[in-house]
């Protein structure tokens, strides 16, 4: 303090008060002295609160500094900063990486901030990945010499045009792109040039190694790596919440030789489209699912919607003459028809305006296995018409014809049947040969392979079961006897019927024709089909069912004009089984042929001119008939003993082979319970 | 230092002779703290608003250096032209301040600034240190001249500033001038019942103002509790003082501050605890714990009624300025927008800072008795 203390010196005079001074006598200056006295007084009192105010500072700046001292050293909140650090590669994982250039980048593929999860099909191969890139950015109000710069990334990053860089890198803004998706390296070097102003942007960035391999199935994802259609947008919040990799049931080596087969075919008939999907019987799980054209999944964004349109799921078909397998099962199974039964497939059938007729028909009456090997309509009709509306419809919706077909795709229609008021007789006899409703090619796939898998249907699924998991929980909707059956009848279309071109020697493949014309403006359009292959493999103990569909072949001099399934489509679907059938461990039993061709072989025309009423065995052969006179005696021994199954592959190279054994059975389920399960919808989750 | 002469009797020889040099040169050091913090902390908001990255450093030094002029070129004056200058600055505040609520600018939610080239002025700014004096005057002179109502006046204009500040609404700056007010009255020496009185209404006028003003209200449940509503600000605050440790990150190497909103102004302490830590911080507090000590103890040697009252008022003033700022910014007391006196950015705030303690050291500079009228 500089300021000397209080002196005992009078006050300032008052403006206008009157001077008293020295002069002033003593007894006077007692009286004039009391004002001085109180402001001495009052000057003493200010100088007391000032001391009170300077505490009360002292407090509030204490209080500052005990804070303080908290907030930096003694209980310190530490801040989370993830996203602001700035990424750059370690030089030292970047040589590693170079020594071994098939490891794993190192931080690349485990980044911590979650990339989007990796989708793998069934072996494990890598069908989406999210790499890790950076956008390279800059702030042209911090450029020094923008000509320099410009020259000194191109020098880094070879693919710039230097004078657009340059054009950029003057223009008046904050923030210009340079690059985008600059991998590692690049990136590393570009720090390495140490200029100002110039950033990097982490991101990543979704990789289809396989391109169009299983592009409706992965569907794609746009700019900020949502996905917009397929597993990619079904499976969004999963793939982004949880890193574990996402694994289908999808094998891509099946998916490649499928989408190849078709292609070629597609090529070769002209086609407009095609679709193929390959599904495990036992499981429900889609191996392979094609939908021609597609599109590169990298470049989904661009993809038309033609592209986009996944056949397997979203277009809804007429199923035509592949449905006569399920108007055969519903008679059967219900005790309606028998094996031996003739229907007239000699005279037209009048409803309506319709007029129901044969192609290429045979003009007679035809047993039973007759009408599904020459896929008679009018037989089909028949039969339908034996079993009813109601019973057709309550077993096609048990089939889960009439509902979304509830795969793990976003892009799954609804079938199109008549409302229960129009399903009268008219309906009753076309949906009997596969008119007059449509479904999806995967609906037909998933009700063939109820049938062949002895009759429990599946929910079917497009993500790979585990190993050790239990067994899938499905839906008896029909007796193993029928299941049975209808194993020999597909079979029977190959061997006698149009299925014939399907026919892989050991493998044993059953399956029936379908070609529907294709529903345009006005009617049924003629010329245009839908020729489609729905086959099991192998039936005497089915595990995959093939499906081959083209939309709108044109016959050429190899099919002599023919555009019909079995011309078009059963060859092919041949074609896949032989390729495929090897990869998922099944080699073609040619060893025990004989027996197994017996045990699967039915008569053409069960009754003709030696039983009316057989009650027997239906693997009996009856001798007279010339189909299997020659197998009749094995046949005889192998209907009491267990079905042999396919000698399994010893060098496959399915990294899953398939067990020695049958794997267990789905689990059956009560009536009850099925009708539970109806009610849930496809809300049913995989197990 | 220039050298100048004990018997240099110039205006500027006196003036050097005479001011508080140690409170010049703390406020020379808070100055400089404003370049470097400025240097620190607004390149990262120019970045995140888009403007130029050096477009408030520039401002900035202009500001500081007006400031610097004010602070000198009003400490020049004698206690007489203080008030004079007080005065005309009182009238012309409140009309400025009456102005804004006509064609003043909307800035969240509330209109305090008027639009000018170049900046917005706040005039309640200047306010503060002007009705300091004013007030200091009135009551000084209510006291030695029998019959004029000092005490009376100073309430009616108290009275004008209390309506205008609310309709803004400033709630915060009336606060203070409240404070300040209430702190010239004790120190004045208020009937200790009155004291009491005060303090009771202060009390329930801010039980008042958090029941009748949304943002107050919804900023102290922010205070009380963490988990209601957004306390982001305040956090991120938080996390840069505790980035910064004992002895910070360094120059230009905090980060904190490039995610906390208004780190160049009212959060300019946590970017400074971020970068320079704990010792530097404590430093800068000292220096304005320094300024309002030795303020509030010079004038125990003080002679002048109208002195001590507006030398207590402006100091006051400015400690409370700096209490709040920091301890808003370190969570101690409710969010509320003030500056950091000298060292955050703004360019009323600082020069109207600047005039307050300009005539701060004009009043205490040393005099003869009986120079004051």
């Amino acid at each position: 303090m500089n300021e000397p203390p209080p002196s005992n010196a009078p006050p300032a005079p008052r403006r206008g008060a009157p001077r008293i001074g020295g002069a002033t006598p003593l007894v006077e200056n007692v009286r004039v002295t009391a004002p001085d006295l109180r402001r001495r007084a009052a000057l003493e009192q200010s100088r007391s609160r000032l001391l009170i105010a300077a505490a009360g500072f002292m407090v509030l700046f204490g209080a500052v500094v005990a804070k303080l001292a908290s907030a930096t050293i003694i209980f310190p909140m530490m801040p989370k900063l993830s996203a602001e650090v700035p990424v750059v590669p370690d030089p030292a994982a970047m040589a590693a990486a170079d020594a071994n250039p098939d490891a794993p980048m190192p931080g690349t593929l485990t980044a911590q901030h979650g990339p989007r999860a990796m989708i793998t099909d069934r072996n494990g191969e890598i069908l989406a990945i999210s790499l890790p890139t950076s956008g390279l950015y800059a702030n042209p109000k911090e450029m020094i010499d923008p000509a320099d710069v410009a020259h000194k990334l191109k020098s880094a990053l070879p693919r710039l045009d230097e004078q657009k860089v340059l054009a950029r890198l003057t223009a008046a803004k904050q923030f210009v792109y340079l690059a985008r998706q600059i991998n590692p390296r690049e990136q590393l070097a570009i720090n390495a040039l140490g200029i100002p102003g110039v950033y990097f942007q982490p991101s990543e960035r979704r990789r289809y190694p396989q391109g169009r391999v299983a592009s409706q199935v992965l569907g794609g994802v746009d700019v900020d790596n949502h996905g917009i259609a397929g597993v990619e947008r079904f499976f969004d919040d999963r793939l982004r919440d949880d890193a574990t990799p996402l694994r289908l049931s999808i094998d891509v080596r099946v998916q490649a030789v499928l989408r190849d087969e078709l292609s070629k075919s597609m090529e070769e008939f002209t086609a407009i489209g095609g679709c193929g999907i390959v599904m495990d019987v036992r499981t429900g799980e889609v191996i392979a699912m094609v939908s021609l054209p597609d599109y590169d999944a990298n470049k989904a964004a661009q993809a038309t919607p033609e592209e986009r349109f996944n056949r397997a799921v979203t277009g809804m078909y007429e199923p035509g003459s592949t449905f006569k397998l399920q108007t055969a099962s519903m008679a059967l199974d219900s005790g309606i028809a028998n094996l031996w039964n003739e229907y007239d497939a000699a005279n037209p059938i009048h409803i309506g305006r319709f007029t129901i007729t044969d192609f290429e028909g045979k003009h007679r009456f035809l047993y039973l296995p007759e009408v599904l090997a020459y896929s008679s309509n009018l037989g089909a009709a028949h039969i339908a018409q034996s079993v009813g509306p109601e019973r057709q419809r309550a077993w096609l919706s048990n089939m889960g014809m009439l509902e979304r077909i509830g795969v793990e795709l976003p892009e799954t229609g609804r079938p199109i049947f008549p409302s229960v008021a129009n399903w009268k007789e008219a309906a009753n006899l076309t949906i009997g040969f596969g008119h007059g409703i449509a479904v999806s090619p995967l609906h037909v796939v998933r009700g063939t392979a109820t049938l062949a898998n002895g009759g429990v249907l599946l929910r079917p699924t497009l993500l790979a079961q585990d190993p050790g998991a239990p067994p899938r929980v499905g839906v008896r909707v029909m007796q193993q006897q029928t299941s049975d059956t209808i194993r020999k009848l597909m079979r029977l279309v190959v061997t006698d019927g149009y299925g014939k071109p399907a026919d892989i020697p050991g493998y044993y493949v059953g399956g029936k024709t379908g070609t529907a014309e294709k529903v345009g403006g006005h009617g049924y359009k003629k010329h245009t089909n839908v020729s489609a292959f729905m086959s099991v493999f192998p039936m005497n103990a089915p595990h995959y069912a093939v499906y081959f569909m083209l939309d709108e072949p044109h016959g050429n001099k190899a099919t002599g004009g023919y555009s019909t399934a079995g011309a078009v489509s059963a060859p092919a679907a041949g074609r896949v089984i032989a390729k495929i059938a090897p990869m998922l461990g099944l080699l073609p039993d040619i060893a025990d042929m004989p027996q197994l061709t017996a045990a699967l072989s039915v008569p053409m025309q069960p009754g003709h001119g030696y039983v009316s009423r057989w009650n027997g065995p239906l693997d009996f052969v009856p001798p007279s008939t010339p189909l299997a006179s020659a197998t009749a005696a094995v046949a005889a021994t192998a209907s009491s003993s267990p079905v042999p199954t396919l000698r399994q592959a010893k060098h496959g190279r399915g990294p899953e082979p398939v067990p020695a054994s049958m794997p267990p059975q789905p689990v059956m389920r009560t009536p009850e319970q099925m009708r539970h399960e109806a009610s849930l919808g496809t809300q049913v989750a995989a197990h | 230092m220039p050298a100048l002469s004990r018997a240099d009797t110039s205006t500027l020889g006196r003036w050097w002779w005479t001011i508080d040099r140690l409170t010049l040169l703390a406020i020379a050091i808070l100055i400089g703290f404003g370049y470097v913090m400025m240097l620190a902390a607004s390149p990262a908001v120019a970045e995140r608003i888009h403007v130029s990255r050096d477009s408030f450093i520039f401002k900035q030094v202009f500001f500081l250096m007006a400031a610097a002029g004010v602070v000198i070129g009003t400490s020049l004056l004698s206690p007489k032209g203080v008030r004079r200058l007080a005065l005309a600055g009182c009238v012309i505040a409140l009309v400025l301040t009456a102005m804004t609520l006509v064609t003043g600018v909307e800035i969240k939610g509330a209109r305090r600034w008027i639009a000018l080239p170049g900046l917005s002025l706040q005039p309640s700014e200047f306010l503060k240190p002007c009705f300091a004096v004013v007030a200091a005057w009135l009551l000084a002179e209510g006291k030695r001249t029998r019959g004029f109502p000092g005490m009376a006046i100073a309430f009616g204009v108290y009275g004008v500033i209390l309506m205008l500040l609310k309709s803004q609404p400033d709630i915060g700056m009336l606060a203070v001038v409240t404070a300040v007010f209430f702190a010239q009255l004790f120190v004045g020496g208020l009937n200790l019942f009155f004291v009491g009185v005060g303090v009771a209404m202060l009390g329930a006028s801010g039980v008042g103002a958090y029941a009748f003003f949304p943002h107050v209200r919804s900023r102290v449940s922010r205070f009380l509790d963490p988990a209601v509503g957004d306390s982001y600000q305040v956090n991120t605050a938080l996390e840069a003082f505790g980035n910064g440790g004992l002895l910070g990150r360094g120059p230009g190497e905090g980060r904190v501050k490039d995610i906390l909103p208004d780190a160049h102004a009212d959060f300019v302490f946590a970017v400074m605890g971020e970068e320079f830590g704990l010792v530097v911080c404590l430093l800068v507090l000292c220096i304005f714990a320094f300024i309002v000590m030795r303020g509030l103890l010079r004038l125990l040697a003080e002679h002048d009624e109208f002195v001590i009252l507006a030398s207590a008022g402006l100091v006051t003033s400015f400690g409370l300025q700096a209490f709040v700022n920091m301890a808003s910014t370190l969570h101690l007391i409710p969010t509320k927008g003030m500056t950091l006196p000298f060292v955050s950015y703004g360019g009323s705030s600082v020069i109207a800072i600047a005039l307050g303690m300009g005539m701060l050291l004009a009043l205490t500079r040393r005099r003869h008795h009986g120079d004051v009228s």
